[in-house]
């Protein structure tokens, strides 16, 4: 069975690339397009792996970390963050709210994001 | 009646020897007599003098006697004036006439003239008595003389008095004018004190407060007439007036544009200015500028160039994805041709994304955030790092690059590791970048004293001279590199020399056109160094 992966990230062009070079890879996609959406299709969906944008319209990624935090069962999901920015100050929150990843967008290509995902969940 | 006769012969005889007594009597008085003496019968002829008139005169009796009057003085008709005078006034006259002596002499006398009547009343003569004035005219001529004389000197002295009181009322319209000079300044002055856009604090040299400006008072909601006298000690208890109490400390201590944030919307600018007198401290101005605003606005470009970039990323970052994705083929199959234009759109987007990096870099600089969480770790490392990443593209370019070991192992130093890498990036990729085929670059670690010196040197194109001193600026690119090279953002060294100075290192080069440049850079070696720890 696919490993399932939601893609929390309010860039349709980000989402229609991603999408496309995940599914070629074999993963099941399913797609939020804001932190609250996001939360409500984690739920609904139990992925195996969110990547995660931070910097959306309603709900920012670090929010979503912190919803997580206080659920159980999403706490245990793995989470890899892409965005545009990377400070420092920015990658060590994310640490302590349980992130096993961080992107820059415009650091990485896309292979690179599949590289990351194999190595936190396999294939 | 002889007896009768004798008796009257008698008594004529007695009658005339009593007559002879007086006349001698007269005669012997009037040779006594001091004063000048003469008579003159009613046609002013001399008829008698006496011995004193003959000693004035000089001349005898018999000279003078029956002779006029007017022989005797200068003034000839003087007598004659004197006796009309005296006819129709009927008393004694005196009057001041110049007597001609013998010997030639001229005595000036008081002339006294009276007439003589006989028992009905006719006249008979004069008596004119002289008085020898000449002592007392002389007397008079000194004492008029001397009068004149003092009163010359007095004129002398009043025209020096005058000409002193002159000057000395100069003087007093000088003082009066440099007084209103004054006055005018202290107005002046103090016109400049009250309408300062500046807040000033005056301390006196025993830092007591001596004057507080409108515009201080402005600042921290304070009262002049509160504070006036009172020890820098005492303000610190006033809560508006602590923090800047205490950046100033106890001796109030030389600062040059401190910022003091006084309130939540007030940047202050603080500077002290010692108030020097002859030699000697007065006091301490302390001047406060507002530069709320500019910071307001220096925030403002900062955010500015900081959402700027972070909008800028995302077009980037998506265009450089499906670039990526088409030249990976994920997009389906492409021509050699398309995939040539792609790579080349590619490249162009890496270089924006790389302007727009530099610019975070330079905005998070002024932000004063920008090192983050410094760790020991070993330069050499990170040198060699960054030379190691730069292998290809030396092969590529035909630059032979060497890596001049330390003699011994270098000490460890606390860095923030990944701008430590941009720093040395930067340099290096300007050396790379910026000599031409066949040259070298040379990268050198030493230990010199307490710091630890990094040199990066190549046989490139050089820094020209007239614009060596611009070269750490930001946004400056020199003139040869940018005919050589389009591409370069002006911002690598600004940032490289950001980065080294705030680890409390120094940064250096020295530059020869067409020969080459060589980058120093040192830091130090030690626990803690300079305001490192402004984390992000």
């Amino acid at each position: 069975m696919a490993k399932k992966i939601l893609l929390i990230e309010d860039e349709e062009i980000m989402i229609n690339l991603l999408q496309r070079k995940l599914t070629v890879e074999g993963y099941e996609i399913s797609v939020g397009r804001d932190g609250k959406e996001g939360l409500e299709k984690m739920k609904e969906v139990k992925p195996d792996l969110v990547l995660l944008d931070i910097i959306m319209p309603k709900m920012g990624g670090f929010e979503v970390m912190e919803e997580m935090q206080k659920d159980r069962e999403l706490k245990k999901i793995p989470v890899i963050i892409i965005s545009n920015s990377g400070q420092p100050v920015e990658i060590d929150k994310a640490q302590t709210l349980g992130a096993k990843d961080w992107l820059i967008k415009t650091e990485f290509d896309p292979q690179e994001v599949i590289d990351k995902i194999k190595k936190q969940i396999g294939k | 009646m002889p007896e009768e006769k004798l008796s009257l012969e008698l008594e004529h005889q007695k009658v005339r020897e009593d007559l002879e007594s007086l006349e001698r009597y007269i005669e012997e008085f009037s040779e006594f007599l001091p004063l000048p003496v003469c008579m003159v019968n009613p046609v002013d002829v001399i008829i008698g003098i006496n011995r004193a008139f003959q000693d004035l005169t000089c001349y005898n009796e018999m000279e003078i006697v029956g002779k006029e009057t007017s022989f005797l003085f200068l003034e000839k008709k003087g007598i004659k004036d004197l006796e009309e005078e005296i006819g129709s006034r009927q008393k004694r006259i005196t009057r001041e006439m110049t007597l001609l002596t013998k010997d030639g002499g001229k005595i000036p006398v008081n002339v006294s003239g009276q007439f003589r009547r006989d028992e009905e009343g006719n006249l008979i003569g004069y008596f004119f008595a002289l008085f020898d004035v000449s002592a007392l005219k002389k007397f008079q001529e000194e004492l008029e003389k001397k009068v004149k004389e003092k009163t010359k000197e007095l004129e002398g002295k009043t025209k020096e008095l005058e000409a002193s009181g002159r000057a000395l009322l100069n003087i007093l319209e000088d003082i009066r004018k440099s007084l209103k000079e004054t006055e005018e300044e202290k107005n002046k002055t103090q016109a400049i004190i009250t309408n300062f856009t500046d807040g000033l604090f005056l301390f006196d040299k025993e830092n007591n407060l001596v004057l507080v400006n409108p515009q201080a008072e402005v600042f921290f909601k304070i009262k002049a007439g509160d504070l006036i006298n009172k020890p820098i000690l005492e303000l610190s208890s006033i809560s508006s007036l602590s923090s800047l109490a205490k950046l100033l400390g106890p001796e109030i201590k030389g600062i040059f544009r401190k910022e003091l944030q006084a309130k939540e919307s007030l940047v202050l600018e603080v500077s002290t200015i010692p108030v020097m007198g002859e030699g000697e401290k007065l006091g301490t101005l302390v001047i406060l500028h507002d530069v709320t605003r500019e910071k307001r606005i220096e925030r403002m470009k900062t955010e500015f160039v900081s959402i700027a970039a972070h909008q800028l990323r995302t077009p980037l970052s998506a265009i450089k994805w499906t670039l990526r994705m088409l030249l990976d083929g994920d997009l389906g199959g492409i021509t050699e041709e398309q995939k040539n234009f792609i790579e080349k759109t590619y490249g162009s987007n890496e270089r924006m994304i790389a302007l727009i990096n530099d610019l975070l870099s330079v905005a998070r600089i002024e932000e004063g955030r920008y090192l983050y969480k410094p760790t020991r770790a070993d330069i050499e490392l990170v040198v060699r790092f960054v030379v190691n990443s730069y292998k290809e593209e030396s092969k590529k370019r035909g630059i032979k690059v060497e890596f001049k070991k330390p003699e011994k192992k270098l000490p460890l130093v606390l860095i923030d590791v990944e701008k430590m890498r941009l720093a040395v990036q930067n340099l290096f990729d300007n050396a790379i970048r910026y000599t031409h085929p066949d040259g070298k670059v040379t990268v050198s670690l030493k230990r010199v004293k307490k710091e630890i010196e990094v040199s990066i040197k190549d046989t490139g194109v050089g820094v020209p001279k007239n614009q060596q001193e611009r070269i750490f600026t930001k946004f400056f690119r020199a003139a040869n590199v940018m005919r050589m090279q389009t591409e370069g953002s002006g911002l690598g060294l600004f940032i490289t020399k950001n980065i080294i100075e705030a680890h409390g290192g120094k940064i250096w080069f020295e530059s020869e056109e067409n020969k080459g440049s060589t980058f120093h850079f040192t830091l130090p070696v030690k626990e803690e160094f300079g305001e490192f720890l402004k984390t992000g």
